[in-house]
């Protein structure tokens, strides 16, 4: 069994798994992304993204420092702006129908809590960049069930 | 019963379940293919290193939720592209990565005994081969790049896996492959001025 092609191709992988490996780190970090799953919450899904909008009119939309992202659960959106700030990000929150709610903003190396008004807005300070996921808990006095975002990297 | 390692359905029902060792198995199996779709999009270390560690997050997050199990490794392949695609989208985020730049060829020189020396003069045909190709895969034109980039993860990716990552028709990837890798050896060979070996 001499196929040439398949000869090349492993040495092709033998040169990655040289050259350009997956850092140790990273990959103790994937094992450890098992640790953060919450299986009581409800997930929020990923609807909208501007960053993935190829429509030419999402290009007058905004600011190109700005990203609009959206999320959807049961009855209950989710919108995000995030906006770069030097090397950091802030994001600016919006829950649909309003209401208030305790938001952990969850990175893998901190959780940031800050709290939804009335009004359903809410604003964190800087954030780091890399991935996120919010995490909305509604205030003692109302029922339901807590309620996570997708990962994004901010 | 004991979870098979080879068969990915049965590491997502596992760890669907609450299985550590299941979900260690889905990141042994999948860690190579994940980081070789960021680094087939150019990414820089960082941004390679966001779009690896949230495809990660998104699949523990959704792993009770999986429609077809067995084909997780294309759903992750998906994923990490979609988040290549957005990264590459970030104002401030688009510098490249030249993957030449992390070269290390520097020859190893030991003891001059005989045996030492015959050592080092195998090591450094190999480091020369090898900087030859990676050189010559430098030169290819992007698709191909690309497609040898996601093909050259370990262990070796389906060709439903290498779709998913690239956002190719599944039909195209055994064509493509010959003839990126025909591509590579003229590359290969046009470096060494045609003194190359066989392969």
């Amino acid at each position: 069994m001499h196929n040439p092609d398949d000869e090349l191709e492993e040495e092709l992988r033998r040169l990655a798994a040289s050259r350009d490996p997956v850092p140790a780190q990273l990959h103790q970090a994937a094992v450890d992304a098992f640790l953060w799953r919450d299986i009581d919450a409800e997930i929020a899904e990923l609807v909208y993204d501007s960053l993935l909008d190829t429509d030419a009119a999402s290009l007058v939309r905004g600011p190109a420092d700005q990203r609009l992202v959206s999320f959807a659960a049961g009855g209950m959106t989710i919108d995000l702006e995030v906006t770069s700030a030097g090397p950091g990000r802030t994001v600016m929150g919006q829950i649909t129908p309003p209401q208030r709610a305790t938001v952990d903003i969850r990175h893998p190396q901190d959780t940031v809590t800050v709290e939804a008004d009335d009004l359903g807005r809410f604003r964190s300070g800087p954030l780091p960049r890399g991935p996120a996921s919010l995490r909305l808990r509604p205030p003692p006095d109302a029922a339901g069930p807590a309620v996570i975002t997708d990962w994004i990297a901010l | 019963m004991a979870v098979n390692p080879d068969d990915t359905g049965q590491l997502v029902r596992g760890a669907a379940g609450g299985d550590e060792i299941a979900w260690r198995g889905l990141v042994d199996r999948f860690s190579g293919l994940v980081w070789a779709v960021a680094r087939a999009h150019r990414l820089a270390n960082a941004d390679a290193a966001d779009v690896y560690q949230t495809t990660w997050l998104r699949l523990a997050e959704h792993i009770r939720r999986i429609d077809h199990p067995d084909r997780v490794g294309a759903w992750l392949a998906t994923a990490a592209r979609r988040e290549c695609l957005q990264s590459l989208r970030v104002a401030g985020r688009t510098l490249p990565t030249d993957d030449m730049d992390r070269l290390d060829l520097t020859p190893v020189t030991g003891n001059p005994t005989e045996d030492a020396v015959l050592a080092a003069e195998q090591e450094r045909e190999d480091a020369d081969r090898a900087a030859v190709v990676w050189r010559a895969l430098d030169r290819l034109p992007a698709r191909c790049r690309e497609l040898l980039r996601v093909l050259m993860a370990s262990p070796p990716p389906s060709y439903a896996e290498v779709a998913a990552a690239l956002g190719l028709p599944l039909g195209s990837i055994g064509p493509t492959r010959a003839r990126c890798l025909r591509q590579l050896r003229e590359e290969v060979a046009g470096i060494t001025g045609g003194a190359s070996s066989s392969n």
